[in-house]
Parts: C-alpha cells; sequence; structure tokens
C-alpha cells in the first residue's frame, strides 16, 4: 500500500454519487434563490378566512395552503434554507470537536486519550435525541441553541473514527520515521497525521450531516425548532398537530416531508460514493452461482494407476477489460501413491490450478476448457450434487495459513466431526467425536485440545489440525497448498515430516502446492515448474532437479541454497512474473529469460519431451531433438 | 477460557455501573447548572412575594450547597447527595403537571407501554432484517439484491416521525384503523379477546412504523456482514469438505455475520429510543416518548428529568446484556 492518502478521483465516475451531488446542488440553489422562486412571502402576515385553510392544490396556490392559509410551496422553498444551515453548521461543529478530540486521543493514546474515549463512550450510550429534547428545553428554542446542540451531540461517531484512523497513522513507518528524526508534534500533526485522516473524515462529516437534518426535522416536529423560523419539520408539525391528516390535506404533510427525503437521501448518496471510493469494498463471495465448463470434453480414455488426471485445463478470471487466462492448458497426472510438488513463483497459477481442478475457483473464475478425471470421474462437468459428495471423501484440501481456514468462532472438534457426519450418515455423534480425538492424535495433538477453538492453539498448531481435518475422510488424494507458508522455519520442517509421514503411512497420494524447492525436493516424487499459468517443465524430481531443461527451472534452482554445495553463490531472476492483463505474446518466460531469441517473443513454445520429462522451450527444438515435438 | 469470560463479564458490569453513576450525576447537573434552572425557573415567578419564594426554596432545599458541603458540618449536606439519597428510596420527585402524582409512578405505566411498542418492533425487524439481509447477500447483484439495497436507503432518509404520519394518514383514511391511544376510548369490552384485539389493532400501526425504520438498517447491516464472511476462508474450507449451501450458511456463516449485527442493536438502543419517542407522539402512544415529550411542552422537570434518566438507564443496562450476548457469540472477545 502507499503512504499516500486515497483521494477523491474517481468520483464522478460513480453514478449515485453523482446523482447525489446533483439533488444536493438542487437543494442549495432553491435555498439561495428562495425570494426569487416562491410565489408568495410565507413570513408576512396575511388575514385569512376559514375557507383559505387546507386548501388543495390549485392554479394559485399549486400546492395547495396549510392550517395558516399559506401557500405550502412558498414555504417548503424557504424551509430549505433553515434544514441546510443546520445540517452543515451542525456537522461542522461535530467535525471540529470530533475531529479534534479524536486526534488528541489518537495522537496521545496515553492518559489523555483514555479519558477522551471513556467521555466518548459515555456520550455514545446516551440516547441522543433525549437528550436533545432535555437540552433544548433547558437552553431555549432560538435557531443558535438548536444549531449548537445538534453539533455538540454529533461529534461521538467522528472522534471515534478519527481516533483509530491516527492510531493506525501513528504506527506507520514514514511516521515512526519523521518522530525519530525529532519532527514536533505540531509538524506531524500537520505533515502526516491530518492529511491521512482528512479524507475519511470528510465522508464521515456527509452522514452527520444527513443526521443533523433529520435531527432538526425531529426536533421542529416534536415542537421544539425555533417557533420564529420556516422549516420543514416545523411544516410537518402544523400540519400535522392542526389537522391534516383528519383534514385529508396531503398536500400540506408529504412535500416537507418528501423535501426532507430527498436532502438526506442526496448527502448520504454522496456519503456512500466517497466510502467507497476510499475503501472499496468486497462484493463478491465463495457462495455465488458457478458456471461450468461449456466445451464437450475429449473423450479421452482414464489411465491405470493415475489417480488425478488433469488434462489441458484452461482458467480464466473475470477482468474488467474481458476474460483473463490465469491457467492456460495445464496437464499433469498424479499417480497412485504418488507426491506430485507444483511450484514456481508467486502469482504463477500453482494454487489457481489446483482449487480450478477441484472447482473451488474464487468468485468471477471458471474452467474454460479441460478436463479433470479423478479415477475417470470429470470432476470439471460433474453434477454440483455429485462432486459435494466426493469432495473431502475422496480429495481433502490443507489450505495455507490455517488461521483463516478455520471456522474461528467453532471449536477443532465440532469442524472434525461435522464433516465425518457429512459423508458417512451413519456414524453416530460419539463415533465421530472419539475419531475427531484420535485424528488430532495422529497428527501431535493431545485429545483433549478437540475443544480449543483455533485462536488458542499456535500457528504450528492449527496447520496440524488443519492436517488432521484433511484426513477425517480417509481421502485418497491431499491437496497441500503451501502447507508450510507463514510458520517458522522449525514449525516448517516439523509439518513437512509429519505429511511425509502420514503420506507413507497411509499410502495417500498428494499434491503439494510449493514455491520451496527445499519442500519438492524432499517430499516429492514429480515436480511440475509453472510460469505465467503454463507449465513450463515437469518429471520425476530426481531427474528435473539434476538436468533441468527449461531456463527457469535452471534460474529458480540457482537462485535456492542447497546443503550439498553451500559455497556456491546464489543468483535472483531478475523482473517478475507477468501480469495476467499484460501477458508476453510469445514464451511467458521470454522477457526475463537470459537465452531467449526471437522466435521466443513470437510464439509458445510447445510441450518437447526431454532426457529428464517434457520441457516447454524452444531451445529443446534444436535439431538433436528434432521429430520429438509435441505431445 | 472460563476466567476470561468472567473477568470480561466482570469488566462489564463495572463499566456499565460506572456509567450508570455517570448518568445520574450528570442528570443531576444538567437540570441544575444550566441556564433555564427548572427549580429556580418555578420560583421567578413574579405573583409570588419574596416570603413565599424563601419559604419554598427552604423546603426544597435549594439554599443547600450545590455538590459538596464545603461551608462546614457534613461534607455531605449538599443538595446532590440529597438527590441522590432520594433516587436510591426511588424517589423522582412529584410531577408538576400532573397534580400529586410521583414521577416514579408515571415513569413506571410509561415504560410498560412503551416496551409493548418496542419490543415487538425490535423482534420483527431483526428477524425479517437478518433474514432478508442473508438472503440479499447470497442472492448478491440480483433484482432482490438491489431492491434491498434501494429499501435500505430510502429508510435510512425517511425521518421516522414522517413515515409514522404517512402510515397514519394511510390507516386512518383508507383503512380504519385508529389512530390514537392505546385502546378505544370509553369502550366496553364484551370479552378479554376483544380488548386485547382492540389493542392490537392501536399497536398495528406505530409497531410497524418502527419495525419498518429499523427493517432497512439492520437488513443493510446483516448484507454486508454476510457478504464479508461468505468470502472468508474458511467458507471455501466448508465449500471443499462438502458442506451443503444450507449447512454452510447456518452453521459457519450466520454466527460469524450475526456479530457486527448484535453491536448494531447495541449501538442503536439510543436509536431505538429516538424512533419510540417519535411515533408515540405520531401516535398518541402513552408511552415514554410521549411522557419525554409532554413534559418538555409543559415544561415539567421533574418528569423529564427522571424519563431521561430511565432512558439512559436502560440504554446502558441493555448494551450491557448484548456485550454478554456478544462475547458467548464470539470466544475470541473475552480473551483479548
Amino acid at each position: 500500500m502507499s503512504d499516500r492518502p486515497r483521494g477523491f478521483r474517481g468520483f464522478r465516475r460513480h453514478r449515485l454519487g453523482m446523482i447525489g451531488l446533483a439533488m444536493l446542488g438542487i437543494a442549495v440553489v432553491v435555498a439561495f434563490v428562495a425570494p426569487l422562486l416562491a410565489p408568495y412571502d410565507p413570513y408576512a402576515n396575511v388575514t385569512i378566512t376559514i375557507a383559505d385553510i387546507f386548501q388543495p392544490p390549485s392554479g394559485s396556490h399549486l400546492l395547495g395552503t396549510d392550517d395558516g392559509a399559506k401557500d405550502v410551496l412558498s414555504a417548503l422553498i424557504y424551509g430549505a434554507r433553515v434544514s441546510l444551515i443546520v445540517g452543515f453548521a451542525g456537522a461542522i461543529i461535530s467535525m471540529l470537536v470530533g475531529g479534534t478530540m479524536g486526534l488528541i486521543a489518537g495522537y496521545r493514546a496515553g492518559w489523555l486519550g483514555q479519558v477522551l474515549m471513556r467521555i466518548t463512550d459515555f456520550f455514545l450510550v446516551i440516547p441522543d435525541l433525549a437528550l436533545l429534547i432535555v437540552l433544548v428545553a433547558i437552553v431555549g428554542q432560538s435557531l443558535r441553541n438548536i444549531i449548537l446542540a445538534i453539533g455538540l451531540l454529533g461529534w461521538t461517531g467522528t472522534a471515534r473514527l478519527v481516533r483509530s484512523q491516527t492510531l493506525s497513522v501513528r504506527e506507520r513507518k514514514f511516521v515512526l520515521r519523521a518522530k525519530a528524526m525529532g519532527a514536533g508534534d505540531w509538524y506531524m500533526l500537520r505533515r502526516h497525521v491530518i492529511p491521512q485522516v482528512l479524507p475519511l473524515m470528510l465522508a464521515n462529516t456527509v452522514l452527520v450531516v444527513s443526521l443533523a437534518i433529520i435531527s432538526e426535522s425531529t426536533l421542529a416536529f416534536l415542537g421544539l425548532g425555533d417557533p420564529r423560523l420556516i422549516s420543514w419539520g416545523q411544516m410537518l408539525n402544523l400540519g400535522f398537530t392542526r389537522g391534516a391528516v383528519s383534514a385529508g390535506a396531503w398536500w400540506a404533510i408529504i412535500p416537507p416531508g418528501l423535501a426532507i427525503v430527498w436532502v438526506v437521501l442526496s448527502v448520504t448518496l454522496i456519503g456512500t460514493a466517497l466510502e467507497d471510493l476510499l475503501n472499496p469494498k468486497l462484493t463478491r463471495h465463495h457462495l455465488e452461482p458457478e458456471e461450468i465448463v461449456a466445451t464437450s470434453p475429449s473423450g479421452a480414455q482414464p489411465v491405470e494407476d493415475v489417480l488425478l488426471d488433469v488434462r489441458d485445463l484452461t482458467v480464466a478470471f473475470e477482468g474488467e477489460q474481458g476474460p483473463l487466462i490465469a491457467v492456460e492448458n495445464v496437464s499433469f497426472e498424479v499417480g497412485r501413491g504418488r507426491v506430485v510438488g507444483i511450484v514456481g513463483e508467486s502469482g504463477c497459477g500453482k494454487t489457481t490450478t489446483v482449487l480450478g481442478a477441484l472447482r473451488l475457483l474464487a468468485p468471477g473464475g471458471k474452467i474454460v476448457d479441460g478436463q479433470v478425471l479423478l479415477d475417470g470421474l470429470d470432476l470439471s462437468r460433474m453434477e454440483p450434487d455429485e462432486l459435494r459428495r466426493l469432495r473431502w471423501d475422496r480429495v481433502a484440501i490443507v489450505f495455507q495459513g490455517a488461521m483463516n481456514a478455520l471456522n474461528p468462532v467453532r471449536t477443532i472438534g465440532s469442524q472434525i466431526v461435522e464433516v465425518i457426519r457429512t459423508h458417512d450418515g451413519d456414524i453416530t455423534k460419539d463415533t465421530a467425536r472419539a475419531r475427531a480425538g484420535d485424528l488430532l492424535e495422529m497428527v501431535g495433538i493431545p485429545r483433549r485440545r478437540v475443544r480449543a477453538h483455533p485462536h488458542e492453539l499456535s500457528g504450528g498448531m492449527r496447520q496440524r489440525a488443519m492436517i488432521a481435518l484433511a484426513l477425517a475422510c480417509e481421502p485418497d488424494l491431499i491437496i497441500a497448498d503451501e502447507p508450510t507458508t507463514a510458520l517458522d522455519v522449525m514449525t516448517q520442517a516439523q509439518i513437512l515430516e509429519l505429511l511425509e509421514d502420514l503420506q507413507e503411512q497411509l499410502g495417500v497420494s498428494m499434491v503439494v502446492v510449493t514455491h520451496d524447492l527445499g519442500v519438492v525436493n524432499d517430499a516429492c516424487d514429480d515436480v511440475v515448474v509453472m510460469y505465467g499459468g503454463r507449465v513450463a517443465e515437469k518429471g520425476p524430481v530426481a531427474r528435473v532437479f539434476r538436468e533441468p531443461q527449461h531456463p527457469y527451472t535452471r534460474l529458480l534452482l540457482d537462485a535456492f541454497p542447497t546443503i550439498e554445495d553451500p559455497g556456491r553463490p546464489l543468483v535472483s531472476i531478475p523482473g517478475a512474473p507477468p501480469r495476467l492483463s499484460d501477458l508476453p505474446p510469445g514464451c511467458r518466460f521470454a522477457p526475463r529469460c537470459p537465452s531467449a531469441f526471437e522466435r521466443c517473443h513470437e510464439e509458445l513454445p510447445p510441450l518437447y519431451v526431454t532426457r529428464s520429462g517434457e520441457a516447454s522451450c524452444f531451445l529443446l527444438a534444436e535439431p538433436a531433438f528434432a521429430g520429438d515435438e509435441g505431445v | 477460557m472460563r476466567t476470561g469470560r468472567r473477568r470480561f463479564v466482570t469488566r462489564k458490569v463495572v463499566f456499565a455501573a460506572v456509567t450508570v453513576f455517570v448518568v445520574v450525576t450528570f442528570n443531576f447537573f444538567l437540570f441544575r447548572v444550566l441556564p433555564g434552572d427548572p427549580a429556580v425557573g418555578g420560583l421567578r415567578d413574579p405573583r409570588l412575594s419574596p416570603e413565599r419564594v424563601a419559604a419554598l426554596q427552604e423546603r426544597f432545599g435549594l439554599n443547600d450547597p450545590v455538590f459538596v458541603n464545603l461551608e462546614g458540618g457534613n461534607l455531605l449536606e449538599s443538595q446532590y447527595f440529597a438527590y441522590l439519597g432520594a433516587l436510591a428510596h426511588g424517589d423522582l420527585g412529584t410531577s408538576y403537571a400532573f397534580r400529586d402524582q410521583p414521577v416514579s409512578n408515571l415513569l413506571g405505566t410509561a415504560l410498560v407501554n412503551t416496551v409493548w411498542l418496542v419490543l415487538p418492533a425490535q423482534v420483527i425487524s431483526i428477524v425479517a432484517g437478518v433474514g432478508l439481509g442473508l438472503f440479499a447477500a447470497y442472492r448478491r447483484g440480483t433484482k432482490v439484491d438491489v431492491g434491498a439495497l434501494s429499501f435500505s436507503l430510502i429508510m435510512w432518509s425517511l425521518p421516522t416521525f414522517f413515515l409514522g404520519i404517512v402510515l397514519l394518514f394511510i390507516g386512518a383514511n383508507w383503512v380504519g384503523l385508529p389512530t390514537a391511544g392505546r385502546v378505544t376510548i370509553g369502550a366496553l369490552y364484551d370479552t378479554t379477546w376483544d380488548q386485547l384485539v382492540d389493542i392490537a389493532r392501536h399497536l398495528l400501526l406505530p409497531t410497524a412504523t418502527l419495525a419498518l425504520v429499523l427493517l432497512g438498517e439492520y437488513m443493510l447491516i446483516m448484507r454486508s456482514s454476510v457478504v464479508d464472511v461468505l468470502s472468508e476462508d474458511y467458507i471455501l474450507t466448508a465449500k471443499a469438505e462438502g458442506l451443503s449451501t444450507s449447512r454452510i450458511i447456518s452453521r459457519h456463516a450466520l454466527r460469524n455475520a450475526l456479530l457486527p449485527i448484535v453491536t448494531l442493536i447495541a449501538l442503536n438502543l439510543g436509536f431505538t429510543v429516538s424512533g419510540a419517542i417519535q411515533v408515540e407522539t405520531v401516535f398518541s402512544w402513552p408511552g415514554l416518548g410521549q411522557l419525554t415529550v409532554s413534559a418538555v411542552n409543559q415544561r415539567d422537570f421533574p418528569v423529564l428529568q427522571g424519563a431521561f434518566l430511565l432512558l439512559a438507564i436502560s440504554v446502558v443496562l441493555a448494551n450491557l446484556v448484548v456485550e454478554i450476548i456478544y462475547s458467548w457469540l464470539d470466544p475470541r472477545v473475552s480473551e483479548a
């Protein structure tokens, strides 16, 4: 994340925000030129007769007359002034008070901050309309008092927001650095803290404006407005208390009410837009309906001894400018009892490949082509119900970073029991519970920990619990997605050893997704090296690592330390994997490849059979290999 | 684990107790110190003779020091401690407007009526809001979702009292529902059932108004909360485990998604009070809100002071209950 605060750029493209701005603009203009627009002066004294009261809309009174025989339309136009003045003046007071309190409480988090936050907490639990009524009743109903009371009651939300934002800014590196260099408090606030806090505070102010407008109209409706002024709340109060309902005079009630809705809605739309721009919210989730691959299967026959057969898997995600291909024509096989490592830098499509194979892609992703055969059954085109029964029963996953992969509000045991009972309807709760305990023991967790919640376990323990969960239904295949990432080195080794032991003991097949070549070397039989969403090279680990054929594999190995040759200098690969939206036309690796030549930049290389397996590189298309082309 | 929970609850109870004490003190000074001092105000009546004013001041203890007695003798001989003492006995003074009625009696009756109004509205809006929010999130991006969002936005922009008036207008002029009060005045009932039906008819519109306003907000929060939860990693795990969609929602998403709703209900209690004040005013429902507003209009300060105190303390206590429920829903909270 950049240190610069996100501004409000892009507001113009936010449709609802622009609608809100236009609506507010109209209200402001009406308030300014009220005397020009209003057909009558609502403040003028007129002599009336009973017959003039609550006159329905007509040519001379477009919105009829009210309880005082005055023109509703004119009152409506003048009423905009009070609403907007109270709304904005009140919000400015709230923002100044709340902003100052929040800044101080966040910047001086010591006793002063504590005291200020206690005061804020206190005002947060006081019912604000009740306090507002009491205050205005005591100090008197003038416009000034109403603005002050509303302003001084609306600051708590702003104070909380500004405080938490200030606290987070204070801990950022550049602020700490400036502080270490001896910057003064005022300088720090002015140069670093306030610019960071201000945008969020502005978005919040908009909310405070709408609250202030609603508060003013509510007060006026309850008869606590400034009696000398015409406001929308006041109009509703007079209409309501003086019989507009029983007279059926909707025109004295509906217009002022809708006027309030108009202004509050406009401000709310603007506020929503600002908030969207500041922190774009997640809008997609895992339970959205999935699209099943449309192309017909190739009809290839299952191969003996192959448990998982991924053929030409192609996965795309929805992008702003059309679909983005994340994984393209990936094929590999996992033999029974074999361990396959998928390796490559971050962003090369490793995880997308395995999640895609199981149809567990993030929202917006789908398989566009290819086939995934598990024991001859095509997962890619299976009915969702059938697929659900097969999941975890035959293929389980050890997810990366087990903290969020386990439900934080349920115990480890209940999560294991749940999956066992889902796939085995006959098993009793007690048997399932006993089995959960056995599984935990199997992975080295004392069985009494079945009652523990995920946050009560250490990172390593959580990963062990995740492995126990994966073993719950005795699957044929376990997919371990970066099983050791985010763990310390010692724990990494232990988890890896555990996985190896269990694999040997249970004879289960495994796919290990990792960027750690050491893991592949120690634990895997076969390796698939991926780059830019495609297979760069694959084959038995022993052979590929001894004689890498693809320059990328070679460079990866050079970048990795080995125990056999500790003196060898490590070489990093300059550059980074390509972005999905900007894939090179030829070989994905060509821009970073030291051996690339013209053809590499123009065509995609096919997989060539090599001494150690298969690799996708034109260097292998030399005369010596001619005729081996294609698979 | 257990002790963590107990410590958490103790801490919250202490905070609530301190808050109640501060509310009581705040309430006392609010009415004494601000320019409109009610006790003094009442004595400004020009028709009162100076002797009579002095006698009244003596009788109400207005000559005593306000906060603590620093003029020698007992430190606690002050208006503030006299107020605390009376409060401890449930004595909130006597109403100006309703002659000789103890404030506590008025408040008691009003509180019961308010609970009759607020409780059904809360239950309806929470159940419907959670359900609709869940559905809108699950069917994100569809017409149902857009409809739910627009409804929430409109409800947010609609002042409660205005919605009340509109419903009242429709109910009174076109449906023939009663427009004011708790029961039909002067009605004689053949059976208890008839009486209940009459009360229900009076309750219908005010409850609907309050429920609609609260519903919009609960639905909006529930929707965004469910979308957040459904994009969590553990939902992917549950999906990978082959759990059915209904089970994922009921056992994995709902509880986590309810957490923000619980917090919102707590934060919203003040909002509920404000809604009740408006709805009671519109429908002349004889609850705490209407009592507050009429106390303001009649400058009946003992009642106003008592009603404000009761509202504030109810919110503090309800807040406490919600926090305890939260700690039970989310075991992580009590261990922090």
